[in-house]
């Protein structure tokens, strides 16, 4: 599998940027993560979506529904996009070291 | 255009042509504005040196399997044998009962008239890469067959349809290259004789599926065997289902002011709905608007939590036979054990195709299988409901999915839906079983690694993207019009949603799309709040 190096984080990923051990996770790997949606900062709001992703994931062992994600946080999906420009899934999910989703979703 | 270099069918066992075919940006057929800059275009994302090394990308440079290098020539060898003797018994009747004989005939008489290489949306959409030819791949197996399989003269036979040079490169481009086609068949519908390329691609798959261990991730390990395993190839479980519908009814209720409330292992129910699991996290109107539309109509149904029950999808039916019949009998078991009189499948084209064509005819003396759209269509004309067609005011087309119109024959059910409650209205160009595949067939659809994404959003999906926009040319081309692709079909749903969200469509032409029950939903005049709200989607 691919490796991904920001700064002094260095970890194994898929090949769509997934982390192949989400149990590696941090909140530097958070950020290394970020920086592949073109995000250099994590805001408050950022903090938001990915504690509830993480707590979800760590509860079901999958990633949450959208619609659920957005009542939860409280924020339009418009306003999880401008948060990490690849939407929920492929965006948030990965910077949140979930696995990447599966099915047809 | 410079003039491309013609591949020929005994290149593919050329490791030094590298790669065999390119589709170059300026290749691919035009778009209408303002999506026809290419300049505006991310490009096919390059793969990096790290991936180039461990998988084969020697095919055209796009990796949809990523087929792993051999390590070692012993390793090579035995793969190469292992090809072999599935492709005996793919052309043994002990072994493949089911297809053999579409498959030989195809094998035996193609007249090569190439009526289906016009057909191919992807051979069109490329700019005529000679790979991706509905017969390119055929031919490769014919000679392969003619070879390895059919008794006769070596001589005669090489006369006859020229000879091959079976080896690793070939069998690994073969694998990537049956992953080139989406099965959508408008090339066996052409074809004057009943020959059948998409069955071929069918094929392929199966024996590097069932013989040497190969398949899409998304399709094996992340599908058919999460599926089996914990129930949903989303990796729902039973639980995460539950909870997942119970928050959708409760969203719905207060968002509508009415109470939906979905019903779980209902005994003594008529029928048993199977919705595309998808689309509980991915499109929750769909199954909640089912949900609504059948207890309106009085119709006594549940969903299943038993594993496996609840998520329709057989990914088994693009790539491996095992598989396939693993899943089909769990739903019919599950049918029977609830003792149901029909399945009814949700909007789910595969999910159509496997339980409504294939497993019916295995399983069907005791069950049988409704599909959405002709159910939807006599929920609507039965006179139970009212309906206010002037709520869908927003322009419509639909899309057809292959399976249910091409492969079935639904064609009319949901045109009628439309005709009726949805006065903006207008078919795409061509539609019914004319229709162009969204370009996520056969799995691509839930298939994005390495630079597939690329390819499968600019080529395969290429013409129903130009069919989208054709269609709704006469509307305002901006996002102030709300426009809608009425897909029913899960996967076809992600495809389109993936083409929209790559060329920026929603928001520089207001296009969103969903499938055909949310719609009649929409229209029903006893609804207070508008079932389809554009700000959600």
């Amino acid at each position: 599998m691919p490796i991904f190096e920001w700064n002094e984080i260095k970890i194994e990923v898929d090949e769509d940027g997934f982390m192949a051990n989400p149990e590696e996770w941090n909140e530097r790997v958070a950020l290394a993560l970020a920086s592949t949606e073109g995000v250099t900062e994590l805001t408050p709001d950022h903090w938001k979506v990915i504690n509830y992703l993480r707590d979800y994931y760590k509860q079901y062992g999958i990633a949450p529904m959208i619609r659920k994600l957005c009542k939860e946080t409280g924020f339009t999906l418009k306003q999880i996009y401008d948060l990490f420009p690849s939407g929920p899934a492929k965006g948030a999910c990965k910077v949140a070291g979930l696995a990447k989703p599966t099915g047809c979703v | 255009m410079a003039e491309k270099r013609k591949v020929r069918i005994t290149d593919i066992s050329n490791p030094n042509i590298y790669p065999l075919a390119e589709v170059k940006p300026t290749d691919v057929i035009e778009l209408p504005p303002p999506y026809d800059k290419l300049e505006n275009l991310p490009g096919f994302k390059k793969l990096s040196e790290q991936t180039r090394q461990a998988v084969d990308d020697s095919l055209d440079g796009v990796v949809a399997v990523g087929v792993p290098k051999p390590k070692t020539p012993e390793e090579e060898k035995e793969l190469v044998e292992k090809f072999i003797s599935g492709l005996i018994k793919l052309f043994s009747k002990e072994n493949n009962w089911t297809f053999l004989q579409p498959l030989v005939l195809t094998m035996e008489h193609c007249a090569k008239c190439q009526t289906c290489a016009e057909q191919c949306p992807i051979f069109e959409a490329s700019g005529y890469e000679e790979i991706y030819r509905p017969t390119y791949r055929a031919e490769i197996l014919r000679r392969l067959y003619f070879k390895y399989v059919k008794p006769g003269s070596t001589f005669l036979k090489k006369f006859q349809v020229g000879d091959i040079e079976l080896n690793w490169t070939l069998i690994s481009r073969l694998v990537e290259l049956s992953y080139r086609c989406t099965i959508c068949r408008r090339c066996a519908q052409s074809c004057p004789i009943g020959i059948d390329n998409g069955l071929i691609t069918h094929e392929l798959r199966k024996l590097f599926s069932q013989e040497l261990g190969i398949a899409a991730k998304e399709i094996h390990e992340k599908g058919t065997v999460q599926q089996l395993l914990v129930g949903s190839s989303t990796g729902m479980t039973p639980e995460v289902v539950r909870d997942n519908v119970s928050f959708i009814d409760e969203d719905l209720s207060e968002r509508l002011g009415i109470k939906v409330e979905t019903k779980w292992d209902v005994a003594g129910a008529d029928y048993l709905l199977i919705h595309n699991a998808g689309e509980f996290l991915s499109w929750p109107e769909n199954p909640a608007a089912f949900t609504i539309l059948l207890d309106a109509a009085g119709i006594k149904w549940t969903l299943s939590s038993d594993l496996v029950g609840y998520d329709g999808v057989n990914y088994g039916v693009w790539y491996d036979d095992f598989q396939f019949s693993r899943i089909a009998q769990k739903h019919f078991e599950i049918a029977k054990k609830l003792g149901v009189k029909a399945i009814i499948m949700g909007e789910c084209g595969h999910e159509s195709k496997s339980m409504g064509i294939i497993a019916e005819r295995i399983f069907g003396n005791e069950i049988k299988t409704i599909n959405a759209m002709t159910l939807i269509e006599q929920i609507v004309f039965s006179g139970k409901i009212k309906f206010d067609p002037e709520r869908n005011y927003f322009p419509v087309t639909l899309h057809d999915p292959c399976n249910i119109v091409r492969l079935m024959g639904i064609v009319e059910p949901q045109r009628r839906v439309l005709r009726y409650l949805a006065p903006k209205f207008r078919e795409m160009e061509p539609h019914g079983v004319e229709n162009y595949c969204c370009g996520g067939g056969s799995g691509f659809a839930v298939m994005s690694p390495y630079n597939f994404l690329d390819w499968r959003v600019q080529i395969s999906g290429r013409k129903k993207f130009k069919q989208i926009l054709d269609a709704f040319k006469d509307e305002p081309p901006g996002p102030e019009v709300p426009k809608y692709v009425c897909a029913p079909c899960s996967n076809c749903k992600g495809q389109i949603r993936d083409i929209l969200d790559y060329f920026g469509a929603k928001d520089k032409s207001g296009i969103y799309y969903g499938g055909l029950v949310e719609l009649v939903v929409n229209a029903m005049a006893d609804l207070k709040e508008p079932f389809i709200d554009f700000s959600m989607m």
